[in-house]
């Protein structure tokens, strides 16, 4: 993975050094509150509803041992011994006091870590596909493009004061894991009729208030052209983006006013006006450079399969259960990528202990290479894993509390912290997931459902990607009581697509039950066993399951 | 984004809440002016007295961020739409008996 | 308030008027943009030393003909949040070459000020108590810059590659 220089580090420096100082004058009264929250946001501090928050950047959510022991120390230290991972592939520690901040960052910048333009109005943390470099269908690994366009997006004088905040989501070809077809800006990796890789761009999709699935703005940039052609984007929504109202700031509805002939227009003739010295120069050896870092891990020749892990998988029920659910096909033969499920049965999803880390960074360090990756699931994934260390791993994670089989599954839900923890939410989505988590508990019952995903928001600024779940959950507020709106046929992938509300909300303690109503619905009209959930949903419409969703109780 | 509050009639038992600036944990304002992690210490208000209460609040940036008003009853009770929202607030997150408040805290 | 060129006090006796240049001198108001365009389509237009203000919605490449009667170019921050003047700026100086005074003003605060002079703003209207003393902290905060930009600072893309010395061209 990326190191960094003494350029990078020296850079971090200094921003903890600048925040110390903001962070000074603001408990010295020189500085209001008003004017300290867009610095505070610009990196990563939020005032939630206990106390300050701390989203540390996890680059396209990429880790290794040390920086996760790292976060297991500051979540010892300063926070009350865990941390939450985010949709957006980052670490938020929920109960850090402002007078800590500057210290914590100091310690982060010890192992390379930082909490630049996490939040605020600016250029967020890019984030990509948790199996980049194992994924046999990628035409080219997104990372070291992510980790250019995070040096190139870092303390950019131009765009740190946007209408809105901007997501940069990268994908290498293949099928999407990253979701970019939801983010401000997504590109994806992709060869032109001259063979040549380069990047699709689309631009305008992303989710909240006013859901929109991007466009596409270029069908193939090349890589020299990648960053000045990002320059004109960004110039075109810092000058035309809506500043009137927040909820009408992001780019897409800048796209979506202009059209997609309209806003594509502004974006070709300001990156044709562009003379040669205003380019991004980004010198081949820099390239060189960057990609050296993500350069694979020296594979041993080994079999396509593993006698070790087959022997195993038979006589222990469940390791083949697990092993169907969290070990992912790698592309070189005699390997695997594991999902490692953050969301056990009754836990806030997505959360970690520092115990947790601290095991999992040893049992990276031992099997992995160290690779350890955020998904945007929140899951973690050990990326390169040799199958006959499979048993091994599982047994570690085991001993961890870390083994739940439900990678893919209707347990293994997205949720955002919801109204136990977050200013802005309307009701609770902990609660929510754990009880749809109980109700479809029984292993037997979710194999046979297979894959399915479920994503809960506790409010309409959609955290919890509640639009891109097969179903979609959004907490509101009804006159004083939590109510949540059931959406289906939402996807994140490459056919991404918005859930459609079912109808009226339900109460906290009628979803679960509603749901299962749903599933068992799925069940019976299913065309085979192979059809999943979405697929099934597709074929028939949402009317069968809404009827179900609303059926007797 | 700051997130909007309800708005309390003039004569709605009112009392003044935000975050200590410095840790960032809930107080709630006092009769004497000061400011308490203790709901029970919470001063109840209505009308001009309230809102006077709150000019000094949003003036008193030092020891406090964002005050802002949350309904009670006129023993200083949470009520109104916001219940479990202050609820949470006050003791700590629903999930998690030990954290916040509720158990005890840091 | 006062004005700092290059990060030193310095003092500027122009006015702004609304309503155009009237009877005054062109080097002792700053028009706004319309009145400018208006005044080279005049039959006596004013060819130097002119002052303008930009708001944030203006285009700055109708000024792109006509540079060379600039000498001050204002650009307005109506809330210290509103980055639209960050672009203006670039625009002015990296491909309109516009080389005269770019100056700041509105609402502006301390922790902006970096960004400003690397849009290539040399001149800002900031009150402080020390206001030299706090321009130069402010400016210096970070040292390394991974974009080129107005300023000519040299992008750490480039420095990696070379052994292009520390510090910035100017």
């Amino acid at each position: 993975m990326y190191r960094y220089d003494e350029f990078d580090e020296g850079l971090v420096r200094q921003r903890a050094r600048q925040f110390r100082g903001q962070v000074e004058r603001r408990l010295a009264g020189e500085l209001p509150e008003e004017h300290f929250k867009p610095l505070r946001l610009q990196n990563g501090v939020y005032l939630q509803l206990h106390a300050y928050m701390l989203r540390v950047a996890i680059p396209y959510g990429q880790l290794d041992g040390a920086k996760l022991r790292g976060l297991a120390e500051i979540a010892d230290r300063y926070d009350k011994r865990y941390g939450h991972f985010t949709t957006r592939q980052n670490i938020q520690f929920n109960w850090i006091r402002l007078e800590d901040m500057p210290e914590v960052l100091d310690r982060l910048a010890d192992f390379g870590m930082h909490a630049i333009q996490t939040s605020g109005n600016c250029i967020r943390n890019v984030t990509s596909d948790p199996f980049a470099g194992a994924g046999a269908d990628e035409v080219e690994d997104p990372r070291p493009w992510c980790e250019i366009i995070r040096q190139w997006s870092t303390f950019h004088p131009e765009f740190s004061h946007l209408p809105r905040k901007f997501k940069i989501a990268v994908s290498g070809g293949g099928h999407d894991r990253a979701a970019i077809r939801v983010h401000d800006i997504g590109l994806d990796l992709k060869r032109n009729s001259e063979g040549e890789i380069g990047f699709e761009v689309i631009c305008g999709g992303g989710l909240g208030r006013t859901p929109h699935v991007g466009v596409t703005v270029r069908e193939w940039i090349s890589k020299p052209d990648l960053l000045s052609y990002l320059e004109a984007i960004m110039r075109v929504y810092n000058r035309h983006g809506r500043r009137d109202n927040k909820y009408k700031a992001r780019i897409k509805i800048l796209v979506n006013e202009l059209g997609e002939a309209g806003f594509r227009k502004l974006v070709e003739e300001e990156f044709a006006a562009q003379h040669e010295s205003e380019k991004v120069v980004l010198p081949q050896t820099e390239i060189n450079r960057i990609e050296a870092y993500f350069a694979p891990p020296v594979f041993d020749a080994a079999l396509p399969t593993s006698e070790i892990f087959d022997a195993a998988r038979k006589t222990d029920k469940s390791l083949d259960r697990w092993a169907r659910h969290n070990v992912r096909p790698h592309k070189i033969p005699g390997y695997a990528s594991i999902l490692v499920s953050l969301k056990p049965l009754g836990a806030p999803p997505g959360d970690a202990t520092s115990d947790q880390m601290r095991a999992i960074a040893d049992i990276a360090d031992r099997y992995a290479g160290g690779d350890i990756r955020v998904a945007h699931e929140q899951d973690l994934v050990l990326t390169h894993v040799r199958l006959d260390d499979v048993p091994s791993v599982f047994a570690a994670l085991q001993a961890a509390g870390l083994a739940t089989a439900n990678g893919g599954l209707i347990t293994d839900i997205i949720a955002c912290p919801g109204l136990d923890y977050c200013n802005l939410a309307n009701a609770r989505s902990i609660s929510v997931a754990n009880s749809i988590q109980e109700a479809f508990s029984d292993p037997n019952l979710e194999d046979l459902i297979g894959r399915l995903h479920l994503n809960i928001s506790g409010c309409i600024n959609a955290c919890g990607h509640h639009h891109v779940g097969h179903i979609g959950i959004l907490g509101v507020d009804k006159k004083g009581e939590e109510f949540y709106q059931v959406l289906f046929g939402g996807r994140a992938d490459e056919r991404a697509a918005i859930g459609e509300i079912a109808g009226p909300g339900l109460r906290h303690e009628d979803i679960a039950p509603a749901l299962k109503r749903v599933v068992e619905r799925y069940l019976v009209l299913r065309s085979s066993p192979e059809e999943t959930f979405i697929d099934t949903l597709e074929r028939l419409g949402q009317a069968p399951f809404r009827e179900a969703l609303y059926g007797a109780s | 984004m700051s997130s909007e509050r309800p708005k309390l009639g003039p004569d709605i038992p009112k009392a003044i809440t935000g975050w200590n600036s410095r840790t960032g944990r809930v107080i709630y304002l006092t009769a004497d002016r000061n400011w308490s992690e203790s709901l029970s210490e919470a001063c109840v208000m209505t009308g001009d007295e309230a809102q006077e209460a709150l000019r000094f609040a949003s003036t008193d940036q030092v020891r406090v961020s964002d005050p802002y008003f949350m309904q009670v009853t006129q023993d200083g009770l949470i009520s109104g739409r916001e219940t479990l929202r202050e609820t949470i607030r006050a003791r700590g997150p629903t999930n998690h008996p030990m954290f916040g408040k509720q158990g005890g805290d840091l | 308030m006062a004005l700092l060129r290059h990060g030193r006090v310095g003092s500027c006796h122009r006015v702004f008027s609304e309503t155009g240049f009237g009877e005054c001198a062109a080097r002792d108001v700053i028009v706004t943009l319309r009145s400018f365009l208006e005044d080279q389509t005049s039959p006596t237009p004013h060819r130097e030393d002119v002052g303008i203000r930009l708001r944030p919605d203006d285009d700055p490449a109708l000024l792109a003909n006509n540079l060379d009667a600039v000498s001050l170019i204002e650009v307005e921050f109506p809330k210290y949040t509103d980055g639209r003047g960050y672009s203006i700026a670039q625009l002015l100086r990296r491909r309109y070459g516009y080389s005269g005074e770019l100056r700041a003003v509105g609402q502006i605060l301390r922790d902006q000020l970096l960004l400003m002079k690397r849009s290539g703003f040399d001149a800002v209207a900031f009150d402080h108590p020390d206001t030299e003393g706090v321009y130069a902290e402010a400016v210096g905060e970070l040292s390394e810059v991974y974009q080129a930009a107005a300023d000519g600072s040299i992008s750490i893309f480039l420095r990696r590659r070379t052994d292009l010395s520390p510090g910035r061209l100017t």
